[in-house]
C-alpha cells in the first residue's frame, strides 16, 4: 500500500514540471481570454473595466460585420478545400505514373510548401498589381480588366487562387503517399477482372484513399479557416470588406481597436467553433477508418 | 562630444532598446545618428524599426504589460493625446528639472520649430521631443506646367493659364486635363495621386487629415466639446459637406494610377517618383530620400512643392486660427513609464533631437523641427533640391495643425477606415458611409466613457 502510494506521488512528482508547463501556457492562456470575453474592456476607455457576463456574446451573434466575415470565411474554406482537394488528388494520380521529368515536376510542385505565408502574400501582391503584374498584362490582352483593389469578385478569386496555388502541393503529396501505400493485389485483381482505368480508381483505389481524404479534409478546413497572414499581405481585407475574413476581423477589434474584451468573445466563439468542427471531422475519419479496417 | 561622454559615463555599457517606425527619419536615426552616439557615449542602442500598426502594437503591449522592454519609443504626434492620458509617457519637464547633470546645457527648447508645443499637456510639460515633422503639401510636376505645349492645350480647353492648384476646382480641372494629356501622349500619366488602398487606415486618414480639413471640416469632423460625430448631436461627420468632400475625394480616384486603391502613403510617394502623375498631395518625408533623390526617382529637380489646394473658407478660417489646412504631422521620441534605462534614454533623445546634428539630419530626410535650421543659410541649397519645400514649410507652416486632440484616436481611426472602404471600394455610397460612419461613431464615444 505504501510502496504504490510512494510510487504514486513520485510519478505525479515527475510529472509537475510538464504539468506546469502546460498549465502555464496552455491553461492559463485560455481561461484568461474567457475571463476576458465576459468583460467590457478597451484600453482606451475611461469607464475601465465593465462585468458584461454574456453580453459579448450576444452582441456577438447579433453583430452582421463579424456574421459577415464568418460567412465570407465559410464560403473561402469551401471553395478553396473544394478546388484543392481533386486537384491534388489529379496531380497525385499524375505523379504515381512513371514519366520523363517527374522528380522534377515534384519538386516545383513542392515549392510553395517551403514559403512563409507572408512571403506568399507579398508576392502575390507584386503578380497581381495593374501595370506591374503579370496577371493583368495577360487578362488585359483578352480584353479583361483584372484589379483586385477595385473588384470584389476578383479579388476574393485570388485569395482562393493563392491558398489553391500555396497548399495544393501539399495535398498532393499526401494523397502520393496514401497511393504508395495501396497494397497491389486489389488492383491487380481489378485488372485480371477486365475493369477499365476509371472502374479501378472508383471501386478500388478511392475506397482505399478515404482514409487520407477524411485526414487531408480535416487538415485543409482547420488550416483554410484559420488563414490570415496572406490575405492580410494581399487584400489587408479589401476591397472594401470583400475579403474581410474572419481572423481580420479578430486581429482588427482586438488590436487596431484595443476592445480586448470584445475580441476575446470573438475568440473564444471561434475556438469553440473549430472545436466542434473538428469534432465532426474526427468522427468522420473514425467511421471512415473503422469501414476501411 | 566631452559634455556627452561625462554625462553618459555612469551609464556605460547600458543597452538601450528603442523602437521606431519605419520612416525615412527614423532609418536615418537607425543607421546614423544612433551608431555615433554609441561610439560617443558608450551606451549601446538596440534601435528596432518596425511598420506603423506593428509599431503601435509592440508599444502598446510594453505598457499596458508594465514590462518595460522600451527604452524610448517613437509616438506620432496625433497618438500622444491617447497615450499621455493613459499615463505611459515619462514627464520631461519633470525628467529635465530633477536631472540637469544629464540635461544637455545647449540643449535649447525655445528652439524647436510651434511643432513642440504638439507634445505638450494642459499644464505645459513637454512628453516628447519631435525629430520628425513635416507638412504634407501639394507636389506638381514643374517640367509639365512649363511645357509650352501643355500651356496651350489646357488654355484652348479652360480658356486660362495652366497652373498649380490654388483651389479644388483648379486642383480638378488640372487633374483632368494631365490624364487626357497622358491618354492622348501615350505615355503613363495621371493628374492625381491618393492613398486610397482599402482596409488601411492610411485612406482614412488622408481624408480627416488632409482633405476635410482643406475643405472646411476640422477635428475628424468631431464636436470636442460634446464628443459626438453625428449632425444630431453637433459632430460634422455626417454633415452635407462632409458628404460632398467624400465623394470628390471617390469621383477623383478616376485620375489617378489604375492601382491607387493598393496606395498607402508611401506608394502614393512613389506614384510621383516614377513619373506617373502631373500633381498630388504627398508626406513631404519622402522629398530628400525618394521624390528629389535623382537615384530613386525620375522627377527629381522637376518637382516644386507648395501649399494643397483649399476652398476660401478654409483658408480663411486658417488665416484667422480658427481652423487649419492640413496636418502637421510627425513624430517624437518618447520614454515609456516603464522603461527601466529612462536617464541613459534622456540623453538618447536630447542627442537625436540636438541643434548640431539638425541641419545634416534636414538633409538626409527633409524633416525640420528647429527654427536655427530653418534659417540656417545651408538650407538654400536642399530647399532648391526639394523643390523649395522648406520655403514653403516657412510660409504656411502656421496654417497647418498637429492633430486633433482626440485621446481615443486609435479605436476610432478603425471605424473611419472601416466606412471609408467601403465607400472607395464602392460596397456603399459616400453619404451612406458617412451616415454609418457618424452613428458607429456616437456609439463607440459612449462606449468608451465619452
Amino acid at each position: 500500500m505504501k510502496t504504490s502510494f510512494r510510487k504514486q506521488i513520485s510519478g505525479w512528482g515527475f510529472l509537475s514540471p510538464a504539468l506546469a508547463v502546460i498549465g502555464f501556457i496552455g491553461i492559463f492562456p485560455f481561461v484568461y481570454v474567457v475571463w476576458l470575453s465576459l468583460y467590457e474592456y478597451n484600453v482606451f476607455s475611461l469607464k475601465g473595466w465593465i462585468f458584461t457576463g454574456l453580453g459579448n456574446y450576444l452582441k456577438l451573434i447579433l453583430d452582421a460585420r463579424f456574421l459577415d466575415s464568418l460567412y465570407k470565411s465559410i464560403l473561402f474554406v469551401g471553395v478553396t478545400c473544394g478546388i484543392q482537394i481533386p486537384l491534388g488528388l489529379a496531380f497525385a494520380i499524375l505523379l504515381s505514373q512513371q514519366f520523363v521529368g517527374r522528380g522534377v515536376f515534384r519538386t516545383i510542385l513542392a515549392l510553395p510548401l517551403s514559403m512563409a505565408p507572408v512571403a506568399i502574400g507579398s508576392m502575390w501582391v507584386l503578380i497581381t498589381r495593374p501595370a506591374v503584374g503579370p496577371i493583368s498584362y495577360w487578362l488585359s490582352t483578352f480584353g479583361i480588366t483584372y484589379n483586385i483593389s477595385e473588384s470584389s469578385v476578383q479579388a476574393f478569386l485570388t485569395t482562393v487562387i493563392m491558398d489553391v496555388w500555396h497548399w495544393t502541393p501539399f495535398v498532393t503529396l499526401t494523397f502520393l503517399a496514401g497511393l504508395t501505400s495501396i497494397p497491389p493485389e486489389p488492383l491487380e485483381a481489378a485488372r485480371v477482372d477486365g475493369a477499365n482505368a476509371w472502374k479501378t480508381f472508383r471501386y478500388v483505389t478511392f475506397p482505399l484513399l478515404k482514409p487520407i481524404f477524411a485526414t487531408i479534409l480535416f487538415i485543409r478546413i482547420m488550416d483554410t479557416f484559420r488563414i490570415y497572414d496572406e490575405i492580410w499581405a494581399l487584400t489587408s481585407g479589401g476591397p472594401g470588406t470583400a475579403t474581410r475574413y474572419v481572423n481580420i476581423s479578430l486581429v482588427r477589434t482586438t488590436l487596431a481597436q484595443s476592445d480586448y474584451g470584445y475580441g476575446a468573445t470573438m475568440s473564444v466563439f471561434l475556438l469553440y467553433l473549430t472545436v466542434a468542427l473538428c469534432t465532426v471531422l474526427l468522427k468522420l475519419i473514425s467511421k471512415v477508418r473503422k469501414e476501411y479496417e | 562630444m566631452e559634455w556627452w561622454e561625462k554625462a553618459a559615463e555612469p551609464y556605460r555599457g547600458v543597452t538601450l532598446k528603442v523602437i521606431g517606425q519605419s520612416t525615412a527619419p527614423s532609418i536615418v536615426l537607425r543607421d546614423i545618428a544612433a551608431p555615433e552616439f554609441e561610439k560617443v557615449t558608450g551606451i549601446k542602442v538596440d534601435f528596432e524599426v518596425q511598420p506603423w500598426e506593428v509599431e503601435y502594437e509592440k508599444f502598446i503591449r510594453d505598457v499596458t504589460g508594465n514590462t518595460g522592454i522600451y527604452d524610448a519609443a517613437y509616438i506620432e504626434q496625433d497618438a500622444i493625446y491617447a497615450f499621455m492620458q493613459q499615463k505611459w509617457l515619462t514627464d520631461l519637464t519633470e525628467l529635465m528639472e530633477k536631472n540637469p547633470q544629464i540635461t544637455d546645457p545647449d540643449l535649447d527648447v525655445n528652439d524647436f520649430t510651434k511643432f513642440i508645443e504638439y507634445f505638450k499637456d494642459s499644464n505645459g510639460h513637454i512628453f516628447g521631443f519631435p525629430f520628425e515633422a513635416f507638412l504634407k503639401m501639394y507636389i506638381y510636376r514643374t517640367d509639365l506646367f512649363n511645357d509650352p505645349e501643355a500651356k496651350e492645350a489646357f488654355k484652348a480647353e479652360y480658356g486660362k493659364d495652366l497652373k498649380p492648384a490654388d483651389t479644388w476646382e483648379e486642383y480638378e480641372q488640372n487633374a483632368k486635363f494631365f490624364t487626357e494629356w497622358g491618354k492622348k501622349k501615350g505615355i503613363e500619366l495621371y493628374g492625381h495621386t491618393a492613398q486610397a488602398k482599402t482596409g488601411y487606415p492610411a485612406v482614412a486618414y488622408e481624408i480627416v487629415e488632409s482633405i476635410w480639413p482643406a475643405m472646411g471640416i476640422y477635428n475628424w469632423g468631431i464636436n470636442l466639446e460634446k464628443w459626438r460625430a453625428t449632425v444630431e448631436n453637433g459632430g460634422q461627420v455626417n454633415s452635407d459637406k462632409a458628404k460632398a468632400a467624400l465623394r470628390w475625394y471617390v469621383d477623383m480616384l478616376k485620375y489617378a494610377p489604375p492601382d491607387v486603391k493598393t496606395y498607402t502613403w508611401d506608394e502614393e510617394s512613389s506614384s510621383v517618383a516614377a513619373g506617373k502623375v502631373a500633381q498630388g498631395l504627398v508626406y513631404c518625408e519622402n522629398l530628400a530620400p525618394l521624390i528629389c533623390n535623382p537615384e530613386k526617382s525620375k522627377v527629381a529637380g522637376k518637382v516644386a512643392v507648395t501649399k494643397p489646394p483649399t476652398t476660401p473658407e478654409a483658408l480663411a478660417d486658417a488665416k484667422a486660427g480658427k481652423g487649419y489646412i492640413g496636418y502637421y504631422d510627425g513624430a517624437s521620441y518618447s520614454i515609456p513609464y516603464c522603461s527601466k534605462n529612462k536617464e541613459a534614454a534622456w540623453l538618447f533623445i536630447q542627442w537625436v533631437t540636438r541643434k548640431g546634428w539638425d541641419l545634416e539630419y534636414t538633409r538626409l530626410a527633409s524633416r525640420v523641427v528647429r527654427k536655427s535650421t530653418l534659417e540656417s543659410p545651408e538650407i538654400k541649397d536642399m530647399d532648391i533640391a526639394q523643390g523649395g519645400y522648406f520655403t514653403a514649410f516657412k510660409e504656411y507652416e502656421s496654417l497647418f495643425s498637429g492633430a486633433a486632440p482626440l485621446p481615443m484616436h486609435l479605436v476610432i481611426i478603425d471605424i473611419y477606415m472601416n466606412w471609408i472602404s467601403k465607400a472607395v471600394a464602392g460596397e456603399a455610397t459616400p453619404e451612406e458611409a458617412l451616415d454609418g460612419l457618424a452613428k458607429e461613431i456616437d456609439e463607440a464615444m459612449v462606449k468608451l466613457g465619452y
